[in-house]
């Protein structure tokens, strides 16, 4: 080699440390718009609604946040085609994961912004089905939250006592120790003190959504926290803490996990009722 | 000429990517010929930078989101980092179900906390009381942004978080902090007691009825002619003095969590809701009650004992395995530990004479480290 070609060799090489270039995508751009409902009505952060659950209760919703990865389009041929997320610059989509935010900080934990689209780019085409997981990926859950890119990086969403995220939380009220809350993650997780990472997690908690019939110029998917509640006793807590927190050992979260389609404590799961198309 | 140029092109490279950063000062160990080093994460060298910096940040209050707590308000050195509690209180008043563990060895835990199998490095662990809020312990949810701003803010941060994190264009972060609160926990070894000059040869150290407790400990003869009758070592031995134990030569997972037969609440052997030890983790029933052993050094110290604090004295601990479990006679706990169906199999109980519980007490104070508890290097720099 010349002795330029050495030092263009190095400096590219300075280069590439340095800094990084991200590629465009081909194909076409898409939005999928999500709402949170609570029945009929809007979610609004800080307001109380009524009739909810087996024993119709009311509750003041504070917080409502969830991750989802892996979404697909349902192409004219009926397959699937992954969705590339947008990254660049974009505080709540990294890699195949995105935040979806309603809360507007009418609690302490929570921030003004809201974001409550996916947005990417699919090969060019027609699609008529929409597929996704209400979570975080597993190679992604356990790496170290305060050197991860954003969404992945927030405290709030974090959920450390088992290395993890909250894939969902819905908090009710001032956030104190008696007030109703859902936080969704993975259990059952084992840490490894030799490797020092997380090396499974017995109950993934990545809910499955298939919707079979979307639209993304035009429909929306809709996470009804109404529905999410539907036959379970609120007024009641059986196991600390009140609400589920996904503890495997917490019988309150059993009906949660049914209307979500996830197994719990051994039982089959339902139907996941959370997720819907308007 | 051709090496010439190559070294330049290097040169321009570190220049391309930043100055040329301070070296920080390795730290070295000082510990017994008879104690491994503890393993440190290849992402977090110890240097005596970030050590000091680290000693800052556990003591300074303003790591809590009302700025009234610090780590060492939980943590605290004349306690051997306890705080005396049966359960650990936290900023805004909320009460954990168990009480503070010590920090002192804390670098060589196989897992953090008292019964989860999750947290398996102190940076990630330091998480849990800065951000939790099932307790709110530290209380910093959400609040990143302002904890950094107060760092930012003082006199002395700027410059120690540069000197401890050189490679860092903005080296005040939570990831900086957690990793200087690792390094200042890992070096908080306590290995100066007289049992530990006993065991590097030094025959003075401990008196005969010290031991005595010794012997049986480790799984002497006791009066009644029973081979390791007590079985204490089983799970509080090794050079830690809990079977929970790493270090930067295994190679094997260390974690270690069973039921000593505190509570049996029902059929299936149930500890009270909410401190139900590796299950509530897990889901699986038969790690109902399984809690992981602390290491005993300094354990004349940190009363009140077992995870909940509900053994006040050490006398009563050692009645507890000598009857081989606890008998709850009434209330909404009431049961008897000793048929807990998860219970470890070595706690069947065991005779011991008057003689053989003061040697046993006399043994268990000598664990007691004095210099770990008045050691300056490791104190509260913010202390009048």
């Amino acid at each position: 080699m010349s002795r330029v070609q050495i030092v263009l060799a190095t400096l590219a090489m300075a280069t590439a440390g340095c800094g990084s270039s991200s590629e465009g995508a081909g194909g076409q751009a898409v939005t999928i718009q999500f709402a949170a409902k609570v029945g009929a009505a809007d979610f609004v952060c800080g307001s109380t609604y009524e009739n909810l659950g087996a024993d119709d209760s009311t509750l003041t919703l504070s917080d409502f946040r969830f991750y989802v990865s892996d979404l697909e389009l349902k192409d004219s041929n009926g397959d699937y085609v992954a969705v590339a997320l947008d990254t660049d610059a974009n505080a709540w989509q990294t890699a195949n994961v995105a935040l979806l935010d309603f809360e507007t900080g009418c609690t302490d934990f929570g921030n003004p912004e809201t974001h409550e689209v996916v947005t990417g780019t699919v090969p060019e085409g027609t699609y008529d089905g929409l597929r996704f997981k209400m979570g975080v990926p597993f190679d992604l859950n356990h790496q170290n939250p305060p050197t991860a890119e954003p969404p992945l990086n927030l405290s709030s969403m974090e959920w450390d006592w088992q290395g993890g995220y909250k894939f969902l939380r819905i908090d009710s009220g001032d956030f104190s120790m008696t007030d109703w809350r859902m936080h969704l993650g993975s259990t059952g997780c084992d840490g490894d003190p030799v490797a020092g990472g997380t090396t499974a997690c017995t109950a993934p908690n990545r809910v499955d959504v298939e919707l079979a019939s979307f639209d993304p110029a035009g429909d929306t998917v809709v996470a009804d926290f109404a529905a999410l509640v539907a036959g379970v006793a609120l007024d009641v807590d059986h196991d600390a803490p009140v609400g589920c927190m996904a503890g495997p050992t917490d019988s309150d979260c059993a009906p949660l996990f049914e209307n979500l389609g996830l197994p719990f404590d051994g039982s089959s799961p339902g139907t996941q009722a959370f997720f819907s198309v308007e | 000429m051709r090496l010439a140029s190559f070294i330049v092109s290097f040169a321009l490279l570190g220049a391309a990517c930043g100055s040329e950063p301070a070296v920080p000062e390795a730290w070295v160990w000082e510990l017994p010929d008879t104690v491994p080093e503890p393993r440190v994460p290849e992402d977090n060298p110890m240097t005596l930078e970030k050590v000091e910096l680290g000693r800052f940040l556990f003591y300074d209050k303003r790591l809590s989101g009302n700025q009234t707590q610090s780590c060492g308000s939980c943590h605290r050195q004349e306690l051997a980092f306890t705080d005396g509690l049966a359960q650990a209180e936290g900023s805004t008043g909320q009460l954990h179900p168990r009480g503070s563990m010590s920090i002192a060895n804390s670098g060589y835990a196989a897992s953090l906390t008292w019964a989860n199998n999750t947290l398996v490095r102190l940076e990630r662990q330091a998480l849990v009381p800065m951000f939790g809020e099932e307790p709110v312990e530290l209380g910093m949810a959400n609040r990143e942004s302002e904890l950094l701003q107060r760092l930012r803010e003082d006199e002395r941060y700027p410059e120690m978080f540069a000197a401890a994190f050189p490679d860092e264009n903005d080296p005040i972060s939570v990831d900086s902090i957690t990793k200087a609160l690792g390094a200042f926990q890992r070096r908080v070894t306590s290995f100066g007691s007289r049992v530990d000059r006993w065991q590097q040869g030094d025959r003075t150290a401990l008196n005969a009825s010290e031991q005595r407790g010794l012997a049986l400990f480790f799984g002497g003869t006791n009066a009644a002619g029973v081979q390791d009758a007590l079985e204490c070592f089983h799970c509080h031995g090794g050079f830690l003095f809990s079977q929970s134990s790493d270090d930067a030569g295994q190679v094997f997972d260390q974690k270690f969590f069973m039921n000593n037969g505190l509570y049996n609440l029902d059929a299936d052997g149930s500890y009270p809701p909410g401190n139900q030890g590796l299950y509530e983790l897990t889901g699986d029933p038969t790690d109902k009650g399984k809690f992981k052993p602390p290491s005993l050094r300094n354990i004349a110290v940190t009363a009140p004992y077992m995870h909940d604090g509900s053994i006040a004295t050490l006398e009563e601990v050692l009645d507890h395995y000598a009857r081989g479990g606890r008998l709850i006679e009434s209330g909404p706990f009431a049961g008897d530990g000793k048929d807990n169906p998860n219970k470890n199999s070595l706690l069947n109980g065991f005779a011991m004479t008057e003689q053989e519980k003061q040697d046993m007490l006399a043994f268990l104070q000598a664990l007691t480290d004095e210099d770990l508890l008045n050691d300056p290097a490791i104190s509260d720099p913010f202390a009048e």
